[in-house]
């Protein structure tokens, strides 16, 4: 009995045993396995989240420097400024914050107001990009004002500065409001730009009280890399500015230009006018686009326009559209004919002005002719049907072989976003598919279509004795100690053709601007060579582009210039009318900053200007005489017995009998004289109005012959300037520059 | 058979450690170790908790702790030494104090904060105290005590004696009046009257518990296991009503049970604790973040030195703490088990079993209700959770179990 009871007393505790472990503890371990183990990471990162505060620490981004390493774009620490409105309880401190920050921030009080009664929430963001100062004034605020501490914030925050605005803005491109690159450099380039955020990790307790700083991990941000870029700020500024006015002056919807170094390929200047600044990217700068936007009914069409506008306006057209090159391209065609030896610059050719191919008739832009001329001369005249005849003398293979050697046929691979991208039998045609039209209009620039940076590296080529070689915009790249992490090696692509095939066409491009369509690119002591291109605008062909591409010095070039005017509304299109000027303020400029001697011919140096001497100090009388005697006008105004001023002052460039005014008095410094108008005049007619009122000018563009004209002054009509003060004319032909 | 007891006799001369027989090295071994760790990660568990909300002094609650930890192995050591056969004196007036302090305890108004509880009595100088802890020694003694007494008849078919039952049994007819039915009744009347009371405080856990530990009981006393499968029936029954119908509970009750079944229900509200236990174990994996690391205790899991210790613990200790921790209180209930069995009566078996069966359905209770297998009720972890009185009462507890032990026939270490 005993033993039956010990043996069920077992039995039962067996079970109640078995049922406190399965159903017990059982339940306790599956719930641990779950909880601890399969679930374990989410729960674990459930557990971060609430437990970590994660704070970023803002990499900066790398710089943008010039070659010279002047500052194109630099990152700077702004700061965010933010409210927490849930921890405003009454009106009066809601009121309080608003008024402070509104005064502070420059800030509409309602706004802020209003922002300060979203009370369920507890990060609002009141002003982004605030500048140091203004950050100051806030921390200020928020010590004297009780409970500001609870309420307002600042947090870390970065800015893009472009301190040049406009410059090369196409090029540049801008950052986000994420810091990210959107367009341009900025964009192609971003990942070198750049930096690791650092972070600093730290635990906080439910009441959101840092925990103690063993639980602190902090990751160093690494700064982003930085940028040396090939242009120069110098040369990018003459290119901008001169392209600028031609804009204006012709009634163009945009200029384009690229000046290259002829020897390495590198960009020492690109420019899309009008563009727009890097620091508000999303502004639109060009007003009549703006007038024409605010014109439009809904705001549905306002809006889509605005938005295409800012497209457009990001456009680096020089790299990313394409363009019928025109006449420019019969360089090209010569440089084949004469490689090929089917012509030489001195077999005379007889233009009748036109060529008939199969039942096409082409012409001449000369409709009578030109009459019998060498080969030099017909591309001095731009004259289409020789350059028919030299594309047929090498048949269409060969001519291709030429067109896809100098570059057309493929992206020039600058390191630029968004290249124009050539696709065969859609914006050119191959070889075989060159039928005798197709290769009549292709000869002299026309059926097909490339980027201009593709027309400066082919047109370079010729500049650099027949070598090809690679565009590129990026020099080097530095790291924040600037030690550099990368360099751009000039890439040779390849010889195009021979070096005297080269110095040939080079001495062709150089009489056309010394007598021909492209004579408005004539700099005085420099010898440029160039062409100008005129092309309809497809698809509607009633716009064109006038451009011109050349180089300089002719018997030692430095660099290549492309100048494209798109769409000039105002009289001539032509481009040795509308570009060909510009070529030459941007090749005389850019010769002048580059050191690069001035070599004049005798008709030159006659009508050099001379610089002024120094005659501060100097006995008037015998200043006066002194002056006189090398052939300038002087005035005096005082009566004084010594020289105290003068105007303009020593070393300035003025013409040979240009005005030099002498103060003998020091109450007489202030004489002044109106600007004249020197518009529509020959140099000797500026330059006797200018003299007979006083003042200087300055002479620039093509002066030599009796047919040019000025069509610019740099200070305008009526302007107030000081007797003796310099006015830049600038000077172009108007006649025998038809392409 | 007499040498047999001789030599035994002789064996537990030679190891008698205090009075007459030894007591059960093994089972006070895995006391201290639940002691040592419980204390350990109590100290652990309440350092920030105390830090924010006791002026700095971070040990505020380890100090209590130890005080009354120390305290309760002497009082275990003390108890262990009378003869258990001197407890069932007190079988009755435990029950009766019992059930005292449970009516008591419904007048008592309930500490700020847990306005709607009826649980925490307070005796000035020892702080407060639970009289549902009493309750569960109650009903295991008087269990014990009563069930020994008739433990052959309620394992017979004898029939009773008593006054009124006489009358029909000696009447020939089909109704027969068993002694076993009586204290059948007898026994479930007592156990729901206490489990009654307790519910009246709004205490689930504490009711559920008593309960299953009555049930458990029973079936160890050998009642007909036909009753079982009812009453097993019954409980599957009950869970499902909740789960179904949550409103027969009391209103505190109902979001615990809705936050159990929907795990995105109110996750700053009914859910915050759960969710943080379960972020503390996930952070723990399986090796744990560390003695001292947890971050989850800095504030995140709310009082985590009380009911949700073990979470802490997981998050410490890992996966394979905890599971060793489990290994202890499965071990525990085993050797309160193994004593029970042999033990020299029935009343010392059903003591010691009683008494560790409550730790390991407390224990498990706890871990479900840490690990989210089972819907949060206001149970504390035996040996873990803070609380003075109810460790005094627990050691207490292992002092009676030793005391069996020192009559039982086992090999003691």
């Amino acid at each position: 009995m005993a033993n039956k009871s010990r043996k069920m007393l077992q039995n039962r505790a067996m079970v109640a045993m078995v049922l406190v472990c399965v159903f017990g503890f059982g339940l306790g371990i599956f719930g641990l396995v779950r909880a601890g183990l399969v679930k374990g990471e989410y729960y674990k990162q459930k557990a971060e989240s609430q437990q970590l505060s994660d704070t970023t620490v803002s990499a900066q981004r790398g710089t943008i420097y010039d070659r010279n390493m002047n500052v194109i774009a630099q990152s700077a620490d702004v700061w965010k400024v933010y409210i927490n409105p849930s921890k405003i309880t009454k009106d009066e401190v809601r009121q309080n914050v608003a008024k402070v920050l509104s005064e502070i921030l420059g800030l509409e009080y309602d706004s802020v107001y209003e922002k300060c009664g979203k009370s369920k929430y507890n990060y609002v963001l009141i002003k982004s990009q605030v500048e140091y100062d203004k950050k100051t004034e806030i921390t200020e605020a928020v010590k004297n004002n009780k409970g500001f501490s609870q309420i307002v914030g600042i947090e870390s925050d970065v800015k893009r500065y472009y301190p040049y605005s406009n410059f090369a803005s196409t090029v540049i491109g801008f950052t986000g409001t994420d810091d990210v690159g959107r367009s341009g450099l900025e964009y192609f380039y971003d990942d070198v730009l750049t930096g690791t955020p650092g972070r600093v990790v730290t635990a906080k307790n439910a009441r959101q009280i840092k925990m103690s700083s063993s639980y602190e991990s902090y990751y160093e941000a690494l700064q982003g890399g930085n940028l040396v870029l090939t242009i120069d700020q110098v040369i990018q500024y003459y290119l901008d500015s001169a392209l600028e006015h031609a804009v204006v002056d012709f009634n163009a919807t945009y200029g384009y230009g690229i000046v290259m170094d002829v020897e390495t390929g590198a960009i020492l200047a690109m420019s899309t006018k009008l563009d727009y600044d890097c620091n508000n990217p999303y502004t639109v700068a060009n007003q009549s686009v703006l007038d024409k936007i605010e014109e439009l009914e809904t705001d549905e069409e306002k809006n889509n326009a605005l938005i295409n506008a800012r497209y457009s306006q990001w456009r680096n057209r020089t790299v990313s559209d394409g363009y019928e090159p025109g006449s420019v391209f019969k360089c090209v065609t010569a440089a084949a004919g004469i490689e090929e030896g089917v012509v030489t610059p001195a077999e005379m050719f007889n233009c009748r002005g036109y060529y008939k191919v199969q039942d096409r008739m082409y012409h001449c832009s000369h409709r009578e002719g030109h009459g019998v001329e060498d080969f030099t001369t017909s591309l001095a005249n731009s004259c289409n049907p020789i350059y028919i005849e030299v594309a047929q003398r090498l048949g269409a293979k060969t001519f291709f072989k030429y067109f896809e050697a100098f570059g057309f046929t493929e992206k020039t691979g600058i390191d630029l976003p968004a290249e124009y991208s050539p696709t065969a039998n859609v914006t050119y045609y191959t070889g075989d598919r060159l039928g005798a039209v197709e290769l009549a209009s292709t000869s002299f620039g026309q059926s097909f279509q490339v980027s201009p940076i593709q027309v400066v590296t082919a047109i370079n080529a010729i500049a650099n004795g027949g070598k090809l070689v690679e565009p590129y915009i990026v020099a080097a790249s530095l790291d924040e100690n600037g030690n550099k992490t990368m360099e751009t090696q000039t890439t040779v692509k390849r010889q195009v053709v021979s070096e005297d095939t080269a110095k040939q066409v080079s001495y062709m491009m150089e009489e056309t601007v010394r007598r021909g369509t492209a004579k408005n690119a004539y700099v005085a002591g420099y010898r440029v060579a160039g062409k100008t291109g005129t092309s309809e605008k497809l698809p509607e062909r009633r716009y064109y582009i006038g451009s011109f591409c050349g180089f300089a010095p002719a018997n030692n070039p430095k660099i290549t210039v492309l100048i494209a005017i798109d769409e000039p509304k105002s009289g001539s299109y032509y481009g040795g009318t509308v570009a060909a000027p510009v070529g030459a303020e941007v090749i005389s400029q850019t010769m002048a900053y580059l050191n690069i001697e001035p070599q004049y011919t005798d008709s030159e140096l006659a009508n050099l200007d001379v610089t002024t001497p120094n005659v501060v100090g100097h006995a008037s009388s015998s200043a006066k005489a002194d002056l006189e005697a090398k052939g300038f006008t002087v005035r005096t105004v005082g009566s004084g017995s010594k020289v105290v001023s003068q105007n303009p002052a020593s070393g300035q460039v003025i013409p040979k009998n240009g005005v030099v005014v002498i103060y003998t008095d020091e109450k007489a410094k202030t004489t002044k004289v109106q600007v004249p108008n020197l518009l529509g005049m020959t140099v000797a007619e500026a330059n006797r109005v200018a003299i007979a009122n006083g003042i200087n000018i300055k002479i620039s563009g093509y002066t030599s012959g009796s047919t040019n004209n000025s069509y610019r002054q740099s200070i305008t009509e009526g302007t107030e300037v000081s007797a003796g003060s310099i006015v830049t004319v600038s000077f172009k032909s108007s006649v025998d520059v038809a392409d | 058979m007499a040498k047999n007891g001789q030599t035994i006799k002789r064996k537990r001369r030679r190891n008698v450690l205090f009075g007459e027989g030894g007591i059960d090295v093994f089972f006070l071994m895995i006391v201290l170790i639940l002691l040592t760790v419980g204390l350990i990660m109590l100290f652990s568990s309440s350092y920030t908790y105390c830090y924010y909300n006791f002026n700095g002094n971070s040990l505020f609650y380890f100090k209590r702790q130890l005080f009354f930890a120390v305290l309760g192995v002497v009082a275990m050591f003390v108890v262990s030494k009378i003869n258990y056969q001197y407890f069932k004196v007190a079988a009755i007036p435990v029950l009766a104090l019992s059930f005292v302090l449970l009516v008591l305890v419904l007048f008592v108004s309930p500490p700020p904060g847990f306005e709607q509880f009826h649980r925490w009595i307070t005796v000035p100088g020892l702080g407060t105290f639970q009289p549902s802890e009493i309750s569960k020694l109650a009903v295991i003694l008087f269990l014990a005590w009563d069930i020994d007494k008739n433990y052959r008849a309620i394992n017979t078919n004898e029939l009773s004696n008593a006054a009124f039952a006489e009358g029909f049994n000696r009447r020939p007819g089909r109704i027969k009046i068993y002694t076993k039915t009586l204290c059948l009744l007898e026994y479930a009347i007592i156990i729901l009257l206490t489990c009654a009371l307790i519910y009246k405080e709004n205490h689930v856990s504490g009711t559920l518990l008593v309960l299953a530990l009555g049930v458990m009981m029973l079936w160890l006393a050998g009642f007909n296991s036909k009753a079982f499968i009812v009453v097993a029936a019954l409980g599957v029954a009950a869970v499902l009503l909740v789960v179904v119908k949550p409103d027969i509970l009391p209103a505190h009750a109902q979001p615990r049970i809705a936050a159990w079944l929907d795990k995105d229900y109110d996750p700053l509200g009914a859910r915050w604790q759960t969710n943080n236990a379960l972020y503390a174990i996930g952070s723990g994996g399986f090796f744990g973040v560390g003695l001292g690391n947890s971050k989850q205790k800095q504030l995140y899991v709310s009082e985590p030195q009380n009911d949700f210790i073990f979470s802490i613990v997981c998050e410490e200790l890992g996966f394979i703490g905890a599971f060793l921790i489990i290994i202890c209180f499965i071990l525990l209930v085993w050797r309160g088990f193994v004593i029970g069995l042999h033990a020299k009566d029935k009343f010392g078996a059903l003591l010691s079993m009683g008494i560790v069966l409550q730790i390991g359905l407390q224990a498990a209770l706890n871990i479900g209700v840490v690990t989210d297998v089972l819907p949060n009720t206001g149970i504390s972890l035996p040996f873990f959770s803070y609380g003075g009185t109810s460790l005094l009462m627990l050691l207490g507890e292992m002092g009676m179990v030793l005391s069996v032990s020192r009559y039982s026939k086992i090999k003691k270490v």
